[in-house]
């Protein structure tokens, strides 16, 4: 497993993609679920009994910064099938947005727009939060343990 | 030349009587209510003020029974401020609804007013925020649970039936949301926090208590 993260990140290009991965989704994940406030000061802070939340959000980051530059190397390096890679993107984003929608201006501007389709759309994705993110942390951790094992094979990786 | 008068006499007649109308039929609400307003922010239609009515300072919060960082706000930034801010009277505080995220939202703000009627507003509107799940629609603040809360504050309940199911304040908590909007809320808790001097701060989100202690300390 070890050789096959070296493979990919000894290229540079790979440590900077996953490096601007992980630092859009946690932060913007961060300010989003707000742990993170901008304005009027810059303050973080993990309310009481929110704490999962926060872990889940940590976790969902790495694992994005790993897997995505993983299959995009296998799409790069490999000329292999972005199937992957869209499983890989697909999880990331639900992930994403489960906790992004809530009380705040996104799932605002969803209710104003989109009437009582974007109210139920909404309630489903505030009160499955937890159930999605963790559903998609389990995706992505099959698409990485899938994609290690078909790198070993395409590049002999001992 | 009589019979154009008299036809624009009855014209201007009609015109003058749905003004009227109009008016009294969207000022029958405002009955027994004091125009409240501060800075910007009109909360004539909101809670009763906490606190001491004459602290220099007002904090208003537009807010949803059913969303959780209001939760998280009254639950962990709540407690603190009303502590060191309102029980001291340097600053009061007003409750606006922004009642959108499930269908049983405004229900839930109409109810706090039939509480009000009854002089038990804040205490109906602790006990949804402290009776709230995590769940948006999932029966916790439906028209059954919303009078077995009212039901256990010991309130007259054929009042609060008749309120609730008249839909008495449905237009009240219209008005709020559509206030709420006017001032550029997009989100709940929204915070607007006005001065001595009318200066006006807003704070988005369950911002935690030292960015209230700092924006008020600057302001005191």
């Amino acid at each position: 497993m070890m050789q096959t993260l070296k493979l990919v990140f000894s290229n540079y290009f790979y440590i900077v993609l996953s490096s601007v991965i992980f630092t859009f989704m946690l932060i913007g994940l961060l300010v989003i679920s707000e742990y993170i406030f901008l304005d009027p000061y810059l303050i973080g802070h993990i309310p009481q009994g929110t704490e999962f939340g926060f872990v889940l959000i940590v976790i969902l980051s790495i694992l994005s910064a790993l897997v995505i530059p993983m299959n995009i190397y296998r799409i790069n390096i490999l000329k292999k099938s972005k199937g992957k890679m869209r499983s890989s993107v697909f999880s990331s984003f639900i992930g994403s947005i489960a906790g992004a929608c809530s009380c705040g201006p996104i799932g605002f501007a969803v209710v104003s727009t989109f009437g009582s389709v974007g109210a139920t759309a909404l309630s489903f994705l505030t009160n499955f939060e937890l159930p999605i993110r963790v559903g998609a942390i389990g995706l992505l951790a099959f698409t990485y343990y899938t994609t290690v094992k078909s790198l070993k094979i395409e590049c002999q990786v001992i | 030349m009589n019979k154009k008068g008299i036809l624009i006499g009855i014209i201007i007649s009609i015109v003058i009587l749905s003004v009227i109308v109009a008016y009294s039929s969207s000022s029958v609400e405002t009955e027994n209510l004091d125009v409240r307003t501060y800075g910007t922010v009109s909360t004539t239609m909101g809670s009763p003020i906490m606190g001491d009515s004459s602290a220099p300072i007002t904090i208003v919060e537009f807010g949803d029974y059913q969303c959780h960082q209001c939760y998280n706000w009254f639950h962990n930034t709540k407690p603190p401020l009303f502590q060191n801010y309102i029980d001291t009277g340097k600053v009061n505080f007003v409750f606006v609804d922004l009642a959108f995220l499930g269908r049983d939202s405004p229900k839930a703000a109409q109810a706090s007013y039939c509480a009000e009627d009854q002089g038990k507003y804040w205490e109906y509107h602790n006990h949804l925020y402290n009776s709230q799940e995590s769940q948006i629609d999932n029966g916790w603040a439906n028209s059954e649970r919303l009078k077995a809360f009212a039901f256990s504050l010991d309130l007259d309940m054929e009042l609060f039936d008749d309120c609730l199911d008249s839909g008495k304040y449905t237009k009240r908590v219209q008005y709020n949301i559509d206030e709420a909007k006017k001032l550029g809320a997009n989100g709940t808790p929204t915070f607007f926090i006005v001065g001595p001097d009318g200066q006006q701060q807003k704070l988005v989100g369950a911002q935690p208590y030292s960015v209230f202690k700092q924006v008020l300390d600057s302001m005191i």
